[in-house]
């Protein structure tokens, strides 16, 4: 919509979706974007559907959006849901060995969805499925699986090298920045090569 | 013939709400409200109880009105101030038992700090407002306020003001009203005001206000009364008998319910007449509804905006307005009801993913064990809240912060014996726990109070409070220790490791029989801020039957398997499980081992 880009973040409460969101907004102020973003914490980061919501273009007026280009999910189910905010064409880069199983399934009252590609392909969702687990434990840490995971949608995001490298360095703590950067390069290489054409 | 009674406002509403069948009252001395409980306090057929302050009091009167008994509760209208944290939230929950909250304002400011209007808390609220205008109204209104509560499931307001509450009139009795207590029924939905619950029931507060507006246009407390003169005033309370005695010929739009206003009567009286003013103390509250409408009135420009009015104020400020020539007619533009967003839909058919607690979470065997005694658990606000949700289902009530004991206070006390607990974080214990809970001794209310320690102030991210002595910066302050303090207070008090469940359970158990007020504090720091795991479980498939017990405390890390339940990683090895299973089929790994082999008959 009139040259702003949204992304939205979704994962389960606990999954560093925010920190994730705060290095996306960095790396998008450090392309000399306007951002916004925004969140809702609280009682869903017990566990509950987290959303957040990253906003970037020339000049960025509402903080939310009911429509994302992108989707960045880092739990399957949760990648399933934010099919309903992708517009038609929008690309869902999905973690989709990582399950957080809701008590409703673990008690198997519900059904944990399968074949997140025909559900994409339904909507005319482009996915990127990626298997951000393994990435993120190859990198060092299964905490990692958020980076690890942008670093896939990194891809498909227009900004350079560069302004990931501030991104990062802006938003983690300098404990957690190397393995962090492990991650997020382990991701990258893992789309570029296959999935995403010219 | 009886006898006609000389009462003061303050007398009538004691006595009205006795003969509206009130059972429960209670507030907090403030002039000018104060009389009404003393009255009542005197009375037969009504139990009144002066709280600790007008917080605790209302809470305790949900409490009673959900044992579902009618009660009043009543305060000064700064008091109201302190009580609008539940009183903003109950109008979301509604009511069980009638239940009727008078402000006694005080314009003029002859007792008082302050002198605002409290009609804006019902339009704040959007809640009905009852203004009575003299003694015989005020004893009749506490009917009429009742019955709206119980038909609308709304608190309501009654406001008095200091010349209705300190002035007398005289008093016909009325045949009194007979009613059976209601029953209290569980409604986790209805009173647990967790997001998605306070979500649907705003959506009920707003068409809720739509009909009791339908209702104001045909209710007889407001009447339009015929006079001679082209002239109409509107007023409400007091102000009302200022305007009447003032312009005897004019017509009137007299409000008995002044909120939500009735549009359409309003327009009436302007079809009747050319000229129209709002007589009302303090605030412009009705006329700038009226004026909304596009209707021209008279009003706070000539009306003082502060202080109280009388009959000379009222004819002085208005004659030279009302013998000017009229304003043109207009057209009334009645505003539309207002639309609401489009209610929350989950994803079709995909499993929803509401918050819970952690695994390991020392709350979950709190739940585990209320739920396996009698009492009503009356909740608070934290983590903790989520224990309402299933598959726990294991709290009643969660209204606003420190609630959780004036509400189980107040129902105990309605019902006569111990219904209800309360269960209570420590930092909400410290943020508004701890005066309720010295209401309750004072008042010698029974109860059981179950205060979840967890040392920290969890669900916003882990912050201190007194209780930890932990600050902002990080730097460790003198903490205040809860058990001393209730002993303080006198309440029996009893400290247990909620980590050790058989104990915890024992100790509720045991309070919950027991007569009287008891504390129990279970005591276990938050699972997160400890992070390494206690044991490893291991399921025996030959004794799990897959009963389900185990599942029932809702834990993240158990799931149902193919022929028994099966663990995840992100299991602490808190152990509530092993306890919970009836059958033995859960222990710790390299405990009790030898047990399960060979030895599979029972
Ligand atoms: S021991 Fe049982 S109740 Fe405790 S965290 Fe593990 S699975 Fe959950
Ligand atoms: S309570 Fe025991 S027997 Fe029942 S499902 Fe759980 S482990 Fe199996």
């Amino acid at each position: 919509m009139n040259g702003t880009t949204t992304v939205s973040l979704v994962g389960v409460g606990g999954q560093g979706i925010l920190l994730a969101a705060a290095v996306l907004a960095e790396t998008a102020s450090a392309e000399g974007l306007d951002v916004k973003a925004s969140e809702v914490k609280g009682m869903s980061q017990r566990g509950g559907s987290v959303l957040s919501t990253v906003r970037f273009g020339e000049h960025v007026w509402s903080p939310v959006a009911r429509h994302a280009d992108v989707v960045i999910a880092i739990e399957l189910l949760e990648g399933h849901r934010a099919l309903g905010l992708l517009a038609h064409q929008g690309t869902l880069v999905c973690a989709v060995t990582t399950r957080i199983v809701p008590g409703s399934v673990l008690r198997r009252e519900d059904e944990y969805p399968d074949d997140l590609p025909a559900a994409a392909a339904a909507r005319g969702v482009k996915l990127i499925a990626v298997d951000a687990e393994a990435l993120a434990r190859e990198a060092g840490t299964l905490r990692a699986v958020n980076v690890a995971l942008l670093g896939a949608a990194s891809v498909v995001l227009p900004f350079a090298a560069a302004s990931w490298q501030r991104g990062l360095a802006a938003a983690l703590p300098s404990k957690i920045l190397e393995v962090n950067e492990r991650a997020f390069a382990l991701g990258r290489d893992a789309v570029s090569s296959e999935e995403v054409g010219p | 013939m009886e006898r006609t009674l000389f009462f003061s406002g303050n007398q009538a509403i004691a006595h009205g709400a006795v003969r509206a069948g009130a059972a429960f009252a209670c507030g907090y001395p403030g002039t000018p409200s104060t009389e009404i409980l003393e009255t009542a306090a005197r009375l037969e057929g009504i139990h009144a109880q002066w709280c600790v302050n007008e917080k605790v009091a209302l809470e305790t009167a949900v409490g009673a009105s959900l044992a579902g008994r009618r009660t009043i509760v009543t305060m000064k209208h700064v008091g109201l101030n302190v009580a609008a944290d539940p009183f903003m939230t109950l109008s979301l929950t509604g009511i069980n038992g009638g239940l009727v909250i008078v402000s006694a304002d005080d314009p003029g400011m002859h007792s008082s700090q302050n002198e605002q209007d409290n009609r804006a808390y019902a339009k704040f609220a959007k809640v009905p407002m009852l203004e009575p205008s003299d003694s015989q109204e005020a004893y009749d209104f506490v009917a009429e306020a009742f019955a709206l509560s119980e038909e609308f499931d709304t608190p309501v307001l009654l406001r008095s003001t200091t010349r209705l509450s300190h002035g007398r009139g005289q008093v016909i009795r009325r045949v009194p009203v007979v009613l059976e207590p209601r029953d209290y029924a569980r409604d986790i939905s209805k009173y647990v005001m967790v997001p998605q619950n306070a979500r649907l029931r705003n959506r009920l507060v707003l068409e809720r206000l739509q009909k009791l507006r339908a209702r104001a246009e045909e209710s007889p407390l407001n009447i339009l009364e015929a006079g001679t003169a082209d002239v109409g005033i509107i007023a409400s309370g007091v102000a009302y008998t200022y305007a009447r005695e003032a312009f005897p010929k004019a017509w009137f739009l007299k409000l008995g319910m002044s909120h939500p206003l009735p549009y359409r009567k309003v327009a009436r009286l302007f079809q009747q007449v050319s000229r129209v003013a709002v007589v009302e103390e303090l605030d412009p509250f009705i006329e700038e509804q009226v004026r909304a409408l596009g209707l021209p009135v008279v009003g706070k420009e000539a009306i003082p905006a502060d202080g109280e009015l009388d009959q000379d104020i009222v004819f002085r400020a208005l004659e030279p307005f009302l013998s000017r020539r009229p304003p043109r007619r207009r057209r009334p533009v009645f505003p539309p009801a207002p639309c609401l967003a489009d209610p929350p839909q989950p994803a079709a058919g995909l499993p929803v993913r509401p918050p819970v607690l952690c695994p390991g979470c020392s709350h979950r065997a709190v739940f585990a064990a209320v739920r396996r005694h009698k009492l009503a658990p009356m909740g608070d606000i934290g983590c903790y809240t989520l224990g309402a949700l299933p598959p726990l289902l294991a709290l009643d009530s969660c209204l606003c912060m420190g609630a959780s004991i004036g509400m189980m206070a107040g129902f105990n006390k309605a019902l006569g014996r111990k219904g209800a607990a309360a269960v209570i974080g420590d930092s909400t214990f410290f943020h508004s726990g701890i005066t309720p809970l010295v209401d309750a001794y004072y008042n010698e209310a029974d109860g059981l109070v179950i205060v979840l320690d967890n040392r920290t102030t969890a669900m916003t991210g882990h912050q201190g409070h007194p209780g930890t002595g932990l600050r902002a910066d990080r730097s460790q302050g003198p903490a205040v220790d809860i058990q001393k303090l209730c002993e303080g207070i006198g309440v029996r008090c009893n400290t247990v490791d909620a980590n050790d469940y058989s104990v915890l359970d024992a100790a509720i158990k045991t309070e919950s029989d027991a007569p009287g007020l008891g504390v129990v504090i279970a005591l276990a720091p938050c699972v997160l801020m400890v992070r390494e795991k206690a044991g490893e479980i291991v399921v025996d498939d030959e004794r799990c039957n897959l009963c389900g017990l185990c599942l029932d405390v809702g834990c993240p890390a158990l799931a149902r398997g193919e022929d028994s339940v099966a663990f995840s990683d992100v299991c602490t090895g808190c152990g509530l499980c092993i306890e919970v299973c009836r059958r033995g089929a859960l222990s710790y790994a390299g405990a009790c081992g030898a047990d399960s082999e060979g030895e599979g008959a029972r």
